[in-house]
């Protein structure tokens, strides 16, 4: 073993790259317990659901905002919501491709967007059923139902594609939204 | 052995908090902007001047989480800056490490011994790393010390540090000229 690799005190050869900063983590982590909160514990007519919903609805707000003014990885240039290069991605994983992606993948990214407007159609169609005008319009309760349901499947996508994606490319995925770090195998290509 | 806490540990820390603090004032800030739009649309002109502190205080606390959000930028920039430079700094050391090893044709062991050194490390703790005999690791210690000819820990320490440091930063080798210091 040469010196360098004892230096980085690192597995061999591997290299640690930051890419999600820690308010992109707390926001991430935060979000996920929200749904998790009133999609299985809270009382859907209670204020305690109100409120976590607004949370969940803020926490996205802040996100966007700093997918304006934060860093490299966190910004909507490191991920556009591009369907071709999501297929184009698509193609190269079915070819073999490893490539590992410092932001989202390409695929990563629609889901990221798709995660946040479900969220954010939650949110609003929750509100719209505690006003006056909307109390008790039947399309206002059942869209909110139907963009539960997509979230849930969402979600489910959404952690079967982390799974896959850490299987088929080697960096664990959920260790860098934990730690902020992708380990990149070495001799990997990154974009 | 405690250690001295590492720069990086301490701004990545600062980084944690500065991003939870930002997170609970924005969602106060949100909370005052929708009472406050609560507030216009029921008609609360019986209070104005309360409305308007409100307005006011929503309106700093929104300026105050952006003001925080760039802050965070910038020193999570300043963090990359310094993780990028520590980059290149630990592969010129490494390079000037394995050099001077190869040239005093340390052992296998000798290497390992010689970095732990390096790191601060004592005999007793290389003996408990390496789960040697104590006095099997003063040997060895010797032998680094005399293979390089150094007389002692902190001078072994400084032979790295003044190879990096005689020629110009950046410079390829030890051969350089040292430049002469102002």
């Amino acid at each position: 073993m040469s010196v360098g690799t004892q230096l980085e005190s690192g597995r061999e050869g591997a290299r640690d790259v930051a890419v999600w900063d820690p308010l992109v983590r707390l926001i991430h982590w935060s979000l996920a317990l929200m749904i998790l909160l009133n999609g299985a514990f809270t009382d859907d007519e209670g204020m305690v659901h109100q409120w976590v919903g607004y949370v969940a609805l803020g926490l996205v707000g802040i996100r966007v905002v700093w997918a304006v003014v934060g860093p490299r990885h966190a910004r909507f240039a490191a991920f556009p919501p591009n369907p071709m290069r999501a297929l184009r991605y698509l193609k190269a994983v079915r070819a073999g491709d490893r490539t590992v992606h410092l932001s989202h993948n390409p695929l990563g990214a629609l889901m990221v967007y798709n995660l946040w407007l479900t969220v954010i159609a939650m949110g609003v169609t929750g509100y719209m059923m505690t006003t006056l005008r909307f109390f008790g319009i039947d399309w206002v309760k059942e869209a909110h139902e139907l963009a539960f349901n997509w979230l849930m499947l969402s979600v489910a996508l959404h952690v079967a594609g982390v799974a896959f994606d850490t299987w088929r490319s080697g960096v664990n995925l959920v260790r860098a939204m934990l730690l902020g770090r992708k380990r990149i195998p070495k001799g990997t290509a990154v974009e | 052995m405690k250690r001295p806490a590492r720069p990086a540990k301490a701004k990545e820390r600062r980084a944690t908090a500065l991003a939870g603090i930002i997170i609970l004032q924005a969602l106060c800030a949100i909370f005052f902007i929708g009472d406050v739009l609560t507030d216009m649309r029921e008609g609360a002109h019986l209070n104005d001047v309360l409305l308007a502190a409100e307005s006011v205080a929503a309106i700093a606390l929104m300026g105050g989480v952006i003001f925080l959000m760039i802050e965070l930028r910038r020193l999570l920039n300043r963090m990359s800056d310094m993780d990028a430079g520590l980059k290149v700094a630990q592969g010129q050391l490494a390079e000037v490490m394995d050099g001077l090893f190869d040239d005093w044709n340390l052992t296998a062991a000798e290497r390992d011994i010689a970095i732990m050194i390096c790191k601060g490390l004592d005999n007793d703790e290389i003996a408990r790393v390496r789960q040697t005999a104590a006095g099997t690791v003063r040997a060895q210690v010797t032998s680094v010390y005399a293979k390089s000819g150094a007389h002692g820990r902190s001078q072994f320490v400084s032979l790295f540090l003044d190879e990096l440091m005689s020629g110009d930063f950046g410079g390829t080798g030890p051969q350089d000229a040292p430049t002469q210091l102002p």
